[in-house]
């Protein structure tokens, strides 16, 4: 009788226990499991429009590292709201340290993108599809990484170089910042691999992909930021014959109308006019923060941010074409009144959708080329003919008089002058300045810059004074600091001297 | 749902192969009798009758009558709840009647503990135990009420006065940094998770368990680490036919003393007039001239408007009803109860609400001798009306910091629609036109069901095979209109109407199969349990916004310009998880004075990563009955003493559900002129990831004194929770800065102490009960030797956890006084930006410099309390009863942010009326506690000017009654008075010394919540 009973138990915990274990794997049903992605072109592809997609980010950060901590813009001072001191504001008064959340946000988006790059480009051999096209996105991938790796040595000198991706977070706490000259040599192979594989056009279904073209013209900038002249000369050159060309009026080099124009060789797309999350809203965060200078939405609040500043203002020749284009002194409120806060209005465009503006941002474009080209041969030869020939192409255009009679350090100067004005606010002044200026001739420049700026401040501070500390700038700042989080986490990093 | 179909199938196997068994019967002869009470005389119905060694038995009639078959020489064991059981050879009789003496807490009742029940005597773990009756006439709309004060170790804090809501209860400190402190609740034997909602009708619950130690905790594994809570709710009484009805009426007020200062109208022109002068003096080093104060600030005196804000919003006698309704027929073999309850508590602020209608059914009992069965089915519907209360930015912030010189209405009766914005005070919403303005609601309903079918075989096995389901559907729904100012500063109406609507749903379904052998002879007593557990809890969200409404009337997403339809990520579209366990657990008792118990569990999870979804978690504890011994003499004070200890495994896998999976998120991009599609890695794939382990041991001691009129209850606890889940911050090189992991050791350990005396002088029956818990709470290790995890925000207040001190600890600048004048900035560190009136801090890292960022930021506060306590004092009165509840808690610290917006001096804010004495110069430099108005920096940030000593004492209930004498149509009838939240001793300034607003590890920060009011009651429990 009680072996039946045991017999009978045993069999109930039998059926009981043997319930089966994928009762217990569970993915989430709402997104793509990583694991299983990167395998079909389509898959890869939309890996590298994921990449592009964070470039988009980036972008719209951009403005504060290359344009705001420069003499180009300061800010419409808001008196009201001080928390932005140590964010935002320490980048234009030069308070930046280590813990600064811009800085820390600069490093980590950077990364972050660097990451999937690395995914994407670890997962392509593995891919089922032609080798042809993954050797297109191999390109389109290593453009952009060489982008990133470029802007980074240039913010922070050395930097950790991370080309793979890491298989468990525990790998990620041995490794070290390398020399500027491992990461240089990083960008200039990632280049020319990027070089060989990319097309120099695109279908029309395909515009905003990276080309030929944009990765040549980076390589150009490169070497001319490397002070490798005749690199610098051969890699520009080789963008002379792929069809790109001056358009005729400023203007419509940022109309949006406009897009992927026959002077844009690597732009960052945006789409506004609808809600579907890849429109930019440059003039919303450039604009004053009275209402009124929006077009399309005179009632709306800017962020009284990247504003120009008075010593840009100043620099504008007369009769310079590009200068309204570029920016506008001041708006009419809604009580019709002028409201003489300045501000950028190279991407106010019209647009339907509150908040979703379809201004692209320009990276590269054939005036930065030519006057790259300018430079380099300056450098190399002196102002040539040829050398003037691509500095007054862009003088003229802006209905400008041509130069003539320079030596080699005036053109140099005019190079960077015309550099300033014609790319104004499109994010090259800080690396312009960075270039042609060593560390103490950069502090000297800066601090220049700010004593004018305190005395004379662009907008008003309401009545509160500078701290003693802002605008002050020295050598040491030319490098922005590691962020502290980093180092905290990641004793094999070491800090930028100074801070 | 194909699992569900599983498991249904099993258990319709194991019904056929049951029912196809033989069931042996046991020869009989017939014993009848009645059973009385020993103090009156009076019939005792429900009186447990069990024949020794076995599982058969009866139970009294409600005339205390009872019949039993037993062998002749057998021996009848009668027990009830409140008597001391007794044993009685038949020895051939064929009547036996009884008296039963009354047990104040008797060492037979039987305790509720994991899958199953135990008597108190063979406990051998740290199981508190609420006695219902200590809690009084509570006017609580959650179940969590119920818990304060009643067990040691039980930290329940009220953090917020919001109608309904549920108070956070912590048992023995704060046991994780990242998956959370919050105990398992278990309702009737299921577990519902870690938060126990706010559905049930506290006035349905019979009794509460709460499982401290791991050998108590083990048995629910991965979610027993950081204690349990085991609820049962009401079942009729066995012999009884009751009609219940409970009634309570109250009215709730934010008294007076928990309010806070702020200036007035003139008070606050005053101010900001003030702040001109002192600005251009110092700046200017000049003396002003009148017009140089800007007119609305130039004559403080003519000051037209003064608003209290905070008066504005709150409620003067806001109304708590509460009605219940119990039928329950215990006759017969079957018996069933039907409960009916209804819930309406106004909030003390205006505009909102708490209502809730209740209603459970459940019916157990036997279907012949070998197959008994239950089911129980509750349900219920609630409505909130809650507004975006807690915080500085939210509604009770800005009731403080907003304008004070402006009124609530216009001329005309309509709403002032924007109040301040002007010569640098910032703009801010009307906030009693926000909440009248706004439709935000909750309506939810929940289903809670479970039900089983218990087999008695052989004599000593039971096979209970349950499943528990609960259903949730909830609907928020939020409108803003065009007419109310922006939430943020400065942000005039009209704006952008808005909506936000949520449909939530939620099904959690458990299945157990439990097996258990009983066993008693002479000196040996068996229990064996073996067990099947699998859980699977899916949830669906969809959330709907609209934007830019043509008008503020039709507030349906239909009518919105701009709509989006989705889910985020804390309201995915669907998530769900799954566990499977097997567990065991063996009592064995010998002469009822050697106790042991070991349980095992092995529980699998869907939330772990692929090589490690399996955990095991073992526990085992030994008692020792002393008091049981020959060789202790046979002392009449003595009644029981138990000396016991416990070791065991717990686990917590309370993290996101797909947290060990790498995924794809969307990141689009735009291609030839159109959106193109575009994924990037969401997160880092952790398949090592696993479970958070407690090791926890325990000492205890249990002596009951004079018959249990005294008991005493120690208790020392170290548990060590390791593999800590956390989230950890990584090098961002990896692609993300952070990922969670099993990392980092916590060490909870503390003494409890409880004292239960009760006793009888004249007429008087006095009861108290004093509980105490001391709870030390260390970090053993983060990621190595000196890492620290640092949450929060410069201006916001930093908790930080590092190595070798508590979790959490609160830190900033540690404020040494105010600098007076312009000498004292030189000589002392640099603070860049300091003028004097200034605050003047530490330069901790003794650099020389002071720097705007965390590096000379030092501990400053320690937000755990030394020890909490709670006393209960009751008294009867011939017909009267009182019972009063006192909790408190002891040496701990707030960090008042709230004070850094009004402290904050640079004129934006109105500020506390203190702030008059703020510093003004050299000559008048204040109390000490305020900085200059001429400029915001060096006093906002982190610093420890705005900590606070949080110890207090609260009187948290006071409850008279009155008893009717009993009649033959009235069973019971009783009348009450009742005090809530009655008085706070406490020298902390704020409204709240429990605020815990950010909760997790980011402890005691007080940013303003919803006050908690006092309530007063008058109520009336009749029985028919």
């Amino acid at each position: 009788m009680n072996k039946k009973y045991i017999t009978l138990s045993s069999i109930i915990l039998f059926f009981a226990f043997s319930c089966s274990e994928d009762f217990l794997n569970k993915t989430d049903p709402t997104v793509l499991v990583a694991s299983t992605y990167y395998q079909t072109e389509k898959q890869v592809e939309q890996a590298v429009n994921g990449v592009y997609g964070q470039l988009q980010g980036q972008i719209l950060n951009q403005w504060q590292y290359n344009e705001f901590i420069t003499d180009n813009t300061t800010l419409d001072f808001n008196v009201g709201n001080r928390g932005q001191g140590p964010a935002l504001e320490a980048i234009e008064f030069w308070q930046i340290n280590a813990s600064t959340p811009n800085i820390t946000g600069l490093y980590n988006s950077s990364y972050q993108a660097l990451a999937n790059i690395n995914t994407t480009l670890s997962k392509l051999p593995g891919a089922k599809f032609s080798d042809e096209k993954k050797q297109q996105y191999e390109g389109e991938l290593k453009f952009v990484r060489a982008y990133y790796y470029f802007h980074l040595v240039q913010y922070f000198g050395e930097v950790i170089i991370i080309t793979e991706p890491l298989a468990v977070p525990a790998e990620a706490f041995a490794f070290e910042r390398e020399p500027v000259d491992e990461v240089y040599a990083l960008v200039k192979s990632d280049l020319n691999t990027a070089i060989s594989f990319l097309p120099v056009t695109h279908t029309s279904a395909n515009l905003g992909r990276a080309t030929k073209g944009a990765a040549l013209a980076l390589l150009g900038k490169v070497h001319l930021t490397r002070k490798e002249y005749a690199e610098a000369i051969g890699a520009l050159n080789q963008v002379l014959p792929l069809g790109y060309s001056l358009l005729p009026d400023y203007a419509d080099v940022f109309d949006p109308q406009n897009k992927n124009h026959a002077e844009s060789i690597f732009d960052v797309q945006f789409q506004g006019d609808n809600l579907l999350g890849e429109h930019s809203n440059f003039i919303y965060t450039f604009a004053p923060r009275g209402a009124g200078a929006i077009i399309n939405f005179p009632s709306q609040n800017g962020g009284g941010w990247n504003t120009p500043s008075k010593d840009i203002i100043a620099a504008y020749e007369a009769g310079d074409l590009r200068k309204d284009v570029s920016l506008q002194e001041g708006y009419t409120n809604k009580d019709g009144v002028w409201v003489a806060v300045p501000f950028i209005n190279k991407y106010n465009h019209p647009h339907t959708v509150l908040g979703a503006t379809n201004d692209n941002w320009p990276v590269i474009r054939y005036a930065d080329v030519m006057l790259m080209l300018a430079e380099a041969i300056n450098e190399q030869s002196g102002p040539t003919t040829e050398a003037y020939g691509y500095l007054n192409a862009v003088r003229m255009r802006a209905n400008l008089p041509p130069l003539s009679g320079l030596n080699k350090d005036t053109f140099r100067d005019a190079v960077l002058t015309e550099r300033r004005i014609e790319l104004a606010f499109e994010n090259h002044r800080w690396f312009d300045l960075k270039r042609t200026k060593n560390p103490d001739e950069l502090a000297a420049f800066l601090n220049a810059y700010g004593v004018k700026e305190k005395s004379d401040p662009t907008t008003s501070r309401g009545g509160i004074p500078f701290s003693s500390a802002d605008f002050q700038f020295a050598p040491y700042e030319a490098l922005f600091p590691i962020p502290a989080d980093q180092r905290r986490i990641n004793s094999n990093l070491t800090q930028n001297e100074g801070y | 749902m194909k699992h569900y179909y599983h498991i249904l199938k099993r258990l319709l196997l194991f019904l056929t192969i049951l029912a196809s068994a033989n069931f042996a019967y046991a020869q009989s002869q017939t014993v009848s009798g009645t059973i009385r009470s020993q103090d009156d005389n009076s019939p005792i119905p429900g009186v447990n009758v069990l024949i020794k060694g076995t599982t058969t038995g009866t139970v009294t009639d409600a005339s205390g009558f009872y019949t039993i078959s037993s062998e002749e020489g057998a021996t009848l064991v009668f027990s009830s709840i409140g008597y001391a059981s007794q044993e009685v050879p038949v020895a051939g009789r064929t009547i036996i009647d009884l008296a039963l003496a009354s047990d104040i807490q008797s060492l037979s009742e039987v305790i509720i503990v994991g899958y199953g029940s135990q008597r108190r005597a063979d406990i051998t773990s740290a199981v508190s135990v609420v006695n219902m009756e200590n809690i009084g006439d509570v006017p609580a709309s959650n179940v969590t009420r119920l818990l304060q004060g009643q067990a040691p170790g039980v930290q329940v804090r009220q953090t917020a006065g919001t109608p309904g809501k549920e108070m956070e209860v912590t048992i023995r400190g704060i046991g994780s940094l990242g998956a959370g402190s919050a105990p398992l609740y278990v309702v009737d034997g299921f577990p519902v998770g870690t938060s126990i909602g706010q559905s049930l009708n506290p006035s349905d619950i019979a009794s509460i368990s709460v499982l401290k130690d791991a050998a108590s905790t083990a048995i629910y594994g991965a979610r027993g680490s950081n204690g349990v809570i085991l609820i049962t709710t009401k079942t009729a009484k066995e012999g009884e036919l009751n009609l219940t009805f409970d009634a309570t009426y109250g009215v709730q007020n934010v008294p007076d003393s928990r309010r806070t200062k702020m200036m007035n109208g003139v008070e606050f022109a005053q101010f900001k007039h003030d702040s001109f002068v002192d600005k251009i003096r110092y700046f200017e080093k000049r003396e002003p001239s009148i017009d140089e104060v800007p007119l609305e600030f130039r004559y403080p005196e003519q000051t037209q408007y003064s608003t209290d804000w905070f008066e504005e919003i709150t409620n003067q006698n806001a109304s708590f009803q509460n009605y219940n309704v119990t039928l329950s027929a215990g006759k017969g073999d079957i018996r069933s109860l039907v409960s009916i309850g209804y819930l309406d508590q106004q909030g003390a602020i205006i505009e909102t609400g708490f209502k809730r209608f209740n209603v459970r059914a459940n019916v157990d009992g036997k279907i012949n001798n070998f197959i008994s069965m239950g089911w129980n089915i509750a349900g219920s519907n609630s409505h909130e009306k809650y507004g975006d209360t807690d915080g500085r930015d939210a509604l009770i912030g800005r009731a403080l910091w907003t304008d004070p010189r402006y009124p609530v209405y216009n001329p005309d009766g309509t709403f002032l629609n924007y109040i301040g914005g002007t010569n640098g005070v910032f703009g801010a919403v009307n906030p009693v036109q926000e909440m009248h303005e706004m439709d935000r609601n909750i309506n939810q309903t929940n289903i809670l069901t479970n039900g089983y079918l218990q087999f008695t075989f052989l004599k000593d096995f039971k096979f209970k095979s349950s499943i528990n389901a609960t259903l949730v559907n909830a609907h928020l729904k939020q409108f803003r209109p065009s007419i109310l100012a922006g939430t943020g500063f400065n942000q005039p109406p009209p704006r952008e109407a808005s909506l936000y609507e949520r449909d939530h749903e939620s099904i959690n379904i458990a299945a157990d199969q439990i097996l258990t052998y009983t066993k008693r002879l002479t000196d040996h007593s068996f229990e064996v349990m073996l067990g099947y557990s699998a859980q699977e809890a899916t949830e669906k969200n969809l959330i709907v916004t609209g934007n830019q409404f043509p008008d503020d009337i039709v507030r349906y997403a239909q009518a919105a310009v701009k709509r989006n339809i989705g889910s985020d990520s804390n309201f995915p579209a669907e998530t769900s998880w799954s566990l499977l366990a097997y567990f065991g657990r063996v009592n064995y008792s010998f002469k009822d004075k050697y106790l042991l118990s070991a349980s095992y569990r092995r529980e699998g999870s869907s939330r772990f990563g692929a090589n490690n979804k399996w955990g095991n978690f073992p526990a085992a504890s030994v008692g020792w009955r002393v008091s049981e011994e020959s060789f202790i003499p046979d002392y009449t004070w003595l009644t029981d003493l138990k000396i016991r200890a416990s070791y065991g495994v717990t686990g917590n896998n309370n993290i996101g559900n797909y947290t060990s999976l790498a995924n794809m998120l969307p990141s689009n991009y735009i291609i030839g002129n159109n959106i193109a599609n575009g994924q990037r890695l969401g997160r880092f794939g952790n398949a090592l990831l696993g479970w958070e382990q407690s090791k926890q041991t325990d000492v205890g001691l249990d002596l009951g004194l004079f018959d249990n009129r005294l008991i005493f209850t120690a208790e020392y606890y170290n548990r060590v929770t390791d593999d800590m889940l956390l989230s950890i911050d990584i090098p961002v090189i990896s692609g993300f800065t952070q990922t969670i992991s099993n990392i980092g050791k916590v060490e909870n350990k503390g003494i409890e102490l409880a004292l239960d005396y009760r006793t009888t002088v004249n007429e008087f029956n006095l009861r108290s009960n004093f509980n105490i818990s001391f709870n030390h709470n260390k970090v053993l290790e983060i990621r190595g030797e000196n890492d620290e995890i640092w949450n929060g925000g410069f201006y916001s207040v930093y908790n930080v956890s590092k190595v070798g001190r508590p979790i959490g600890m609160l830190y900033g600048f540690r404020m040494i006084g105010i600098f007076n004048t312009d000498q004292e900035i030189a000589e002392s560190p640099t603070q860049d930006g300091a003028i004097p009136g200034t605050y003047k801090y530490f330069d901790a890292n003794g650099d020389g410099v002071i720097s705007y960022d965390q590096e000379d930021m030092i501990e400053i506060g320690n937000p755990h309390p030394a020890f909490n306590w709670a006393l209960t004092l009751g008294a009867d009165y011939k017909l009267f009863d009182l019972n009063v509840l006192f909790t408190g808690a002891q040496n701990y610290d707030i960090m008042r942010n709230i004070e850094a917006t009004t402290m904050n001096m640079d004129g934006v804010f109105n500020i506390l009326q203190s702030g008059v004495n703020r510093w003004r110069s050299a000559e008048n430099p204040g109390d000490g506690r305020g900085a200059t108005s001429s400029t915001w920096k060096w006093q906002r940030e982190s610093n420890s000017r705005y900590i606070y000593d949080a110890s207090h004492i609260w009187v948290k209930n006071i409850s008279l009654g009155f008893r009717f004498p009993e009649t033959t149509a009235l069973k019971n009838a009783r009348l009450f008075l009742s005090a809530e939240n009655l008085f706070l001793l406490t020298d902390f300034p704020g409204s709240n010394p429990e605020i815990n607003r950010r909760g997790g590890v980011n402890l005691g920060v007080d940013d303003e919540a919803y006050p908690v009011p006092r309530t007063f009651s008058v109520g009336a429990n009749i029985t028919f």
